[in-house]
């Protein structure tokens, strides 16, 4: 079986229309964020959360109430598949010391069982993170991406034998993870661990679909060092599309399994990925390659036409 | 299964003595010592990781996250300003005392912040004298002395003894804590340094969900009582023996070290304690003049010393077992009566026995905990997260498997070869390295599995493209592996580079999401590349074949 037999399609000829749609995506994806704020899950922004398992159905009003009289302006919802009777509670900051971290949550368990006693409690499981080290987190976080963007750059800058290739394959990765930070707060996932994860796996990803087509880049410039670099990026991409699209694919597939039936914990991890995984790709074609190739052009109006050679 | 099988490292020899003699006979020259070498490493995987889960009672071999086992995570804050402050305190009670038994007189000496203290209003006339004091005790590169005139001297920590006195009580608070820990009876409990600044104590308990119980004791003050030991043996049986395994009302069975270090002993004692900790009034650490064995000498309190005096008379030539947080540390005979000060025997060490004097001197941690970070999960609902992740992935793999059969054919069966070569390689790495499963980690698993095919179709459609400008079939299996390789070291490496940098989130999931990630990715080169390559030419080298199935 074999699905694309050498292909010819004229890629880079559409970039303008599609660098259109990008900087809308992540202008509104932006936009969404700067009004509403990222939702951060509670290990970043600190603050309880209870997730409970009751004996049969619980009545979200009935557990709302016992929870109300401990304290007011919780968020009460069913937590993952309905037949679990599971309930997730997230209590506001109390703003208490971080001596008695688990206090409200205690007390938020016995008003279930003064309250609530017709449908006990079975199991429960409690997050409750101080502030500081939310804050902690939220930093390494970032730095964290950060660096380990900045690392891959400078490797492929140096495989590559020229950092424009490593901006470009880094320019993609930001527009990547743009994009899929906006898509995850307009569908309202909070920023967990595991979402940070699964950002960091999509760098990797990204950055692995960029590697694979500028390889192939590099191995054509060996030979055909006379046509134009667009040209040759062109081809580049045609050779390894049915790479690219089967091996995308499936991956797509996979972590549209765990988005689907990995449960509630991995949902935000599978979303991110089946997100990642179509923008990483798209994003190869239409970003990082279009830099190259716009860097080549640049430089040739610059100085003189065989300037390509030391790209 | 014979006995000797039973241990793996003899289970793991004889079957790749088994494979080789199979490669001998099965596979050509120039592939024998690759075939031999490639099986037994898969195998020496496939014994380490098995069985993977818990079963019969046996407990299985890749170790479960808490988010999977259920459990409890604590971060704790150690506020080392608290040894700090005690250090100064003790400096300058150190100063005052050295002032006032050469007769020197000062207005005053008082802690100006954690790490430093002055000295104010000293007579003109002995300036020099209490200057002298003050270089003789507190010297550098530990202390600084500034004279600041007007008879006022400032004494500072210097700032690699404050570091040094700060570490040493986040050390002292995890020993004590681990002391704490071990009453609960967690299997692989984690007590570690923790945090930007390294003061603060992170502890795992897998499988324990009373996070109450477990705060109780871990903040609880260090328990020492001395009780009249009844009998003691080697089992709890044996100890028993003599009243029909019962304990009598009016006796406890607590368990220590035995004569033997490593070796268990079990004491029947009294219930009610000679005295107790309450009862002491100061602990250092000492030397037993006769051994030179380290050791704790105390001293009791008026009450004490009398209750002590009668029992040690009362029992002469009876056992004592000192237990301290519910564990005899020693059980010395009571050679003579004591009245006010006693001794502490066992097998410490000079730093155990300083540690021990502190914990009875201070009767608590060196220093305040507080709670940074508390995140309980119950065992049923990591049960289902194992159960959920386990289908995905499942579900994830079959789906891969059968496409890569049909788009492939028997290409692909090859690359299904190499993908469970991936996982078991994976999961045995995970279990020989202890490396902690967690439901992130499943995740990562079924990522590696997606880069691992990744590898494979990278492959297949170079040799597809060989094939097509007219290679054969052997050259383009080459030229095929030989052209990809640069771009499988390239995005492996890249990848490593974000793993590396998700470790260094430090703790929990995603820890082991980014350990099972950087396991898989070395397994995956080895699999998906090495093993495939191995299989093609095993296959298709000898005989020159004309068509490939891919």
């Amino acid at each position: 079986m074999e699905f694309l037999k050498n292909p010819s399609y004229d890629f880079l000829g559409k970039t303008k229309i599609l660098l259109a749609v990008s900087t809308a995506l992540i202008l509104s994806g932006v936009a969404y964020i700067s009004s509403h704020g990222l939702h951060y899950g509670v290990e970043f922004s600190g603050g309880t959360q209870l997730i409970a398992r009751f004996q049969s159905r619980p009545e979200v009003d009935k557990v709302r109430s016992a929870v109300d009289s401990v304290t007011k302006g919780s968020t009460i919802q069913t937590y993952d598949d309905p037949s679990k009777n599971q309930v997730l509670i997230r209590l506001p900051h109390t703003g208490g010391t971080e001596g008695d971290l688990s206090g409200s949550a205690q007390a938020v368990l016995q008003a279930l069982k003064d309250k609530y006693g017709e449908n006990p409690v079975v199991e429960s499981s409690t997050e409750i993170v101080g502030p500081v080290v939310g804050a902690e987190l939220r930093r390494k976080a970032l730095q964290l991406t950060v660096w380990g963007l900045l690392f891959q750059l400078i490797y492929i800058a140096f495989r590559f034998g020229g950092a424009v290739w490593g901006f470009a394959a880094t320019v993609a990765v930001f527009h990547d993870v743009l994009i899929t930070l906006g898509l995850l707060d307009i569908f309202g996932f909070e920023i967990t661990l595991n979402v940070i994860a699964a950002l960091l796996t999509l760098v990797g990803y990204s950055v692995n679909d960029t590697i694979v087509i500028f390889d192939r880049v590099r191995e054509n410039l060996k030979h055909r060092r006379k046509e134009p670099l667009a040209k040759i990026i062109n081809d580049s991409v045609n050779q390894t599309l049915s790479r690219t699209v089967i091996s995308s694919g499936t991956t797509f597939l996979t972590v549209l399994g765990l988005y689907l039936f990995g449960g509630e914990v991995l949902r935000g991890f599978g979303f991110t990925m089946v997100v990642g995984i179509i923008i990483g790709t798209y994003s190869t074609i239409y970003i990082a390659a279009p830099i190259v190739v716009w860097w080549d052009q640049y430089r040739k109006r610059q100085r003189t036409p065989t300037a390509r050679a030391a790209l | 299964m014979p006995p000797a099988l039973q241990n793996p490292f003899l289970l793991w020899l004889v079957l790749s003595v088994a494979l080789a003699v199979l490669c001998y006979f099965g596979v050509r020259k120039e592939l024998r010592l690759r075939g031999t070498l490639y099986g037994a490493f898969i195998l020496a995987c496939l014994v380490a990781m098995w069985p993977p889960y818990e079963k019969d009672d046996k407990p299985g071999k890749i170790h479960l996250g808490l988010d999977l086992k259920g459990g409890i995570h604590l971060v704790l804050q150690v506020v080392t300003d608290d040894a700090l402050n005690a250090t100064i305190d003790d400096a300058v009670s150190t100063a005052r005392a050295q002032a006032t038994a050469k007769g020197i007189a000062f207005a005053g000496a008082k802690r100006v912040d954690a790490s430093s203290f002055v000295v104010e209003g000293v007579e003109p006339a002995r300036v020099k004298d209490v200057r002298d004091i003050l270089k003789d005790f507190f010297r550098s590169p530990e202390w600084d002395v500034h004279e600041q005139g007007d008879g006022r001297f400032l004494v500072k920590m210097t700032d690699s003894f404050v570091n040094q006195v700060r570490d040493r009580t986040v050390k002292e608070a995890i020993r004590t804590l681990e002391r704490r820990v071990n009453q609960l009876g967690v299997a692989e409990p984690v007590i570690a340094q923790h945090g930007a600044k390294n003061d603060q104590i992170l502890v795992q308990l897998p499988g324990v969900t009373d996070v109450e119980q477990a705060k109780r004791v871990i903040s609880t003050t260090a328990q020492l009582s001395l009780k009249l030991v009844e009998d003691s043996a080697g089992t709890r049986e044996s100890l028993l023996d003599k009243t029909q395994g019962k304990v009598p009302d009016n006796m406890d069975v607590v368990q220590g070290q035995g004569r033997e270090a490593g070796q268990p002993e079990f004491y029947l004692v009294r219930k009610e304690a000679v005295i107790t900790g309450r009862d002491l009034k100061n602990a250092r650490a000492g030397v037993d003049p006769q051994t030179n064995a380290p050791d704790v000498q105390f001293t009791l309190n008026p009450g004490g010393a009398e209750k002590f005096k009668r029992e040690t008379g009362r029992n002469i030539g009876r056992r004592l077992a000192i237990i301290l947080d519910g564990s005899v540390a020693s059980a010395p005979n009571i050679n003579s009566q004591i009245g006010a000060e006693g001794v502490i025997t066992g097998r410490f060490t000079a730093q155990e026995a300083d540690e021990l004097a502190k914990i009875l001197r201070a009767g608590a941690l060196p220093a305040t905990l507080k709670y940074l970070q508390e995140l309980t999960v119950g065992a049923s609902l990591g049960r289902d997260s194992i159960r959920q992740g386990v289908i995905a992935a499942g579900m994830g793999m079959a789906f891969l498997a059968v496409f890569m059969l049909l788009y492939y054919r028997l290409s692909g069966l090859n690359a299904i070869i190499a993908l469970s070569a991936n996982i078991l390689i994976l999961l045995g790495c995970m279990a020989y390295f202890g490396a902690t499963l967690t439901l992130p980690g499943i995740a990562g698993i079924i990522l590696t599995v997606g880069v691992g095919v990744d590898t494979n179709v990278l492959v297949f459609e170079r040799i597809r493209e060989e094939l097509r400008n007219g290679k054969t079939v052997k050259a383009a299996i080459n030229n095929g592996f030989d052209r990809v390789w640069i771009t499988i070291l390239d995005t492996h490496a890249t990848a490593l580079i974000a793993a590396a940098f998700l470790f260094q989130f430090g703790t929990g999931p995603v820890k082991g999401f980014a350990v099972t990630l950087v396991m898989g990715l070395i397994a995956n080169i080895f699999a998906s590349y090495f093993v495939s390559r191995f299989i093609f030419e095993w296959v298709l080298g000898k005989r020159q074949a004309a068509t490939l199935s891919i």
